[in-house]
């Protein structure tokens, strides 16, 4: 018989005199046995409650006694033994039925017998308790796995090893379309695919491989579209052999929708700051050709006045009267001495020629803006990077001429499958950066800065670079500038989201973005598109 | 041919057109004027003559005109100072009364307008 840890604890009713004297024999279980003696019934009963008793013994010379501790003890408390001097069988059947676990006669031999009827009925009950225990542990896993996969905020999915869903939770069946019952043992891979379409959920299974953050498009039953990012991994039973796999996934449309937001948001941040460099760029001229305009309608009335006179001179030749001829002649000299016609027609001529300067200047930039502004049609376009970079330049420049010089220096390159509108926003931001950080340098100190901008390819793609020499970035800070809302401008003259913006923009697309600087004398960006058309198809 | 007997202005603005197209409006005035294409060509004139008035514009490279102004107060402080600029609202509120900046005036120009206010600035 095995001997359970820790050692017995039994409870033994008995009267203090007349008993039969059960405690006594139990006395032979040894030392690490425990024998709580009691003698009154309702502090027995008490006692056998007690948590980690593993038996009560009842002796059946108070018999109301046993009886109410068989009432009170059963039916999930320990089990009750209940001994006498002399126990017939006609009165242990009686106690057997009203719930005792055993009986033992203490006359004769039945003394002997007692001590191991008590281990055998602890050694039960303890598998009873044990059993129980257990019982109660799976139900409560059980009850706690459901409860977590029910209340997770995310999508969940299990499959078994065909791919077919065993369990979902609410939250998948909303993002689905369907009901949690309708997914039940259902094949999902008609619905999770990666781009080059083959089922996430069935690769994981086959290789046994986790997959992590794919994202992809599911329609529902009511054909509507949701972007969903994915990640699966295979399950497996205790003894290793693959039990299915389990998908997490989330709707990512709000998040779209942010990021969205938040490229619009940069947008007009810098549509804002730009829109008054180019006011001035525009104001400017149309303040000259404004003026020159009156002044011009002004010449046009004094070579009029000049006109007139020489057509009466040529009526004074045609009729040949001499005094009116002379006289005429006077006043046309002393008129284009007046009006200073030489200088009238060369000064008439510059103003034209500064006017149409002036509205060439106009026309350009307004072009550059309207091609800056337009909207991207949400399709990949091949674009001219280099006419991307100079018509973002033309709309940035105004706003930094007084402090910079712009250097060019633009290389023949291959058309690059992008949406222009946002690598323009990307050009855009490098600009502004760069003007601002050489801004930061060189102060009002009457320095001017320097902006470089060159394109090249390399390889399979092309690359924009924008250096400037402004204050450059301190190692310690170039991990950082990626992330969204950092930023080491001063308050309100950023919004964080720069550079993280470009960054994102350019992943989309496939490519990378290269940083160097040398603090103190200014900074590299790089942007490198790749020639073929990868990355995320989303605008 | 415009007699150029009058009071003497210097303009200033980094923008050659704006310049030449000041001249023409100004033409018929009467005014002697001298223009400079930067603060530190203005300033040049200053050093080696004196004017009645000087119309500078705002916004220039390495300095704006307000501060311009302030440096040729401390030269020429008998020079009558005016401002002009696209964007009035880029002066800040008090600035023209604490640099004695006796005019504003706004890019595009009237030309009648403009006139006026050189003459009633230049006539005392």
């Amino acid at each position: 018989m095995s001997r359970s840890k820790p050692g017995v604890h039994v409870v033994v009713f008995e009267p203090a005199t007349g008993g039969c004297g059960a405690s006594r024999l139990l006395g032979g279980l040894g030392a690490e046995a425990r024998i709580e003696v009691l003698s009154d019934v309702s502090a027995a009963a008490a006692a056998g409650r007690a948590p980690g008793v593993d038996l009560v013994v009842t002796d059946v010379a108070v018999e109301a006694g046993a009886s109410r501790l068989l009432d009170e003890l059963r039916p999930d408390g320990p089990p009750v033994v209940i001994t006498g001097s002399e126990l017939g069988t006609e009165a242990a059947l009686d106690w057997f039925r009203r719930g005792a676990a055993d009986c033992v006669s203490l006359a004769g031999r039945g003394s002997e017998a007692l001590a191991v009827v008590v281990l055998e009925q602890v050694r039960r009950w303890r598998a009873v308790r044990e059993r129980g225990a257990s019982e109660r542990r799976i139900r409560d896993l059980e009850r706690f796995n459901e409860d977590v996969i029910r209340n997770m905020n995310s999508a969940v999915l299990v499959m078994d090893p065909e791919g077919c869903v065993s369990a979902c939770n609410a939250s998948a069946a909303q993002i689905l379309g369907r009901s949690e019952a309708d997914l039940t043992g259902r094949q999902v891979d008609d619905w999770f695919r990666d781009e080059s379409g083959e089922g996430i959920v069935a690769r994981s299974l086959a290789t046994g491989a986790r997959f992590r953050g794919a994202e992809t498009l599911i329609t529902r039953p009511d054909r509507t579209v949701v972007p969903i990012g994915i990640s699966c991994a295979p399950i497996t039973a205790a003894d290793g052999s693959l039990r299915g796999a389990v998908a997490t996934f989330q709707d990512l449309s709000e998040i779209r929708l942010l990021q969205r937001q938040v490229l619009q948001t940069e947008k007009l941040a810098s549509i804002g700051q730009l829109s008054a460099g180019v006011a001035h760029e525009i104001n400017n001229p149309t303040g000259f050709i404004h003026a020159n305009l009156y002044q011009m309608s002004e010449y046009v009335g004094d070579l009029r006045r000049v006109w007139t006179l020489v057509e009466q001179l040529q009526k004074c030749v045609d009729q040949g009267e001499r005094e009116d001829l002379r006289r005429t002649s006077q006043e046309l000299a002393s008129l284009a001495e007046e009006v200073d016609v030489d200088f009238l027609l060369g000064d008439l001529a510059k103003a034209i020629r500064e006017s149409q300067e002036g509205a060439e200047r106009i026309r350009h930039i307004v072009h550059d803006l309207r091609d800056f502004s337009h909207p991207d049609t949400g399709e990949r376009v091949l674009a001219d990077v280099n006419q991307c970079l100079d018509s973002t330049a033309t709309i940035v420049w105004p706003m930094m001429k007084h402090l910079v010089r712009l250097e060019k220096e633009y290389r023949d390159l291959p058309a690059v499958p992008c949406f222009p509108t946002q690598i323009k926003q990307v050009f855009t931001n490098l600009m502004v950066n760069a003007y601002q950080s050489i801004e930061e340098k060189v102060g009002s100190e009457g320095e001017i800065g320097r902006i470089q901008l060159d394109t090249s390819r390399r390889g399979d793609c092309v690359v924009v670079s924008v250096s400037d020499s402004g204050v450059g970035i301190e190692p310690s800070r170039v991990d950082r500038i990626f992330d969204p809302f950092f930023t080491t401008k001063k308050v309100g003259a950023g919004t964080g989201l720069g550079l993280s913006t470009c960054f994102s923009i350019v992943q989309r697309h496939g490519g990378t973005i290269e940083v160097e600087s040398t603090p103190g004398e200014g900074a590299t960006f790089r942007v490198v598109l790749p020639l073929d058309e990868c990355g995320d198809a989303e605008s | 041919m415009p007699r150029a007997d009058g009071p003497s202005l210097l303009i200033v603005d980094d923008e050659a057109h704006i310049l030449s197209a000041l001249r023409r409006t100004l033409r018929r005035e009467g005014y002697e004027i001298v223009t400079a294409e930067s603060v530190r060509e203005a300033l040049q004139v200053l050093e080696e003559r004196p004017v009645d008035g000087i119309l500078s514009d705002h916004k220039m490279p390495h300095m704006n005109g307000d501060e311009f102004l302030a440096l040729a107060a401390e030269r020429r402080p008998d020079a009558v100072r005016m401002l002009i600029t696209g964007w009035t609202e880029e002066i800040p509120p008090g600035r023209l009364e604490e640099l004695g900046i006796c005019a504003l005036i706004t890019k595009p120009w009237d030309d009648t307008r403009l006139k006026a206010t050189l003459r009633r600035a230049l006539s005392g």
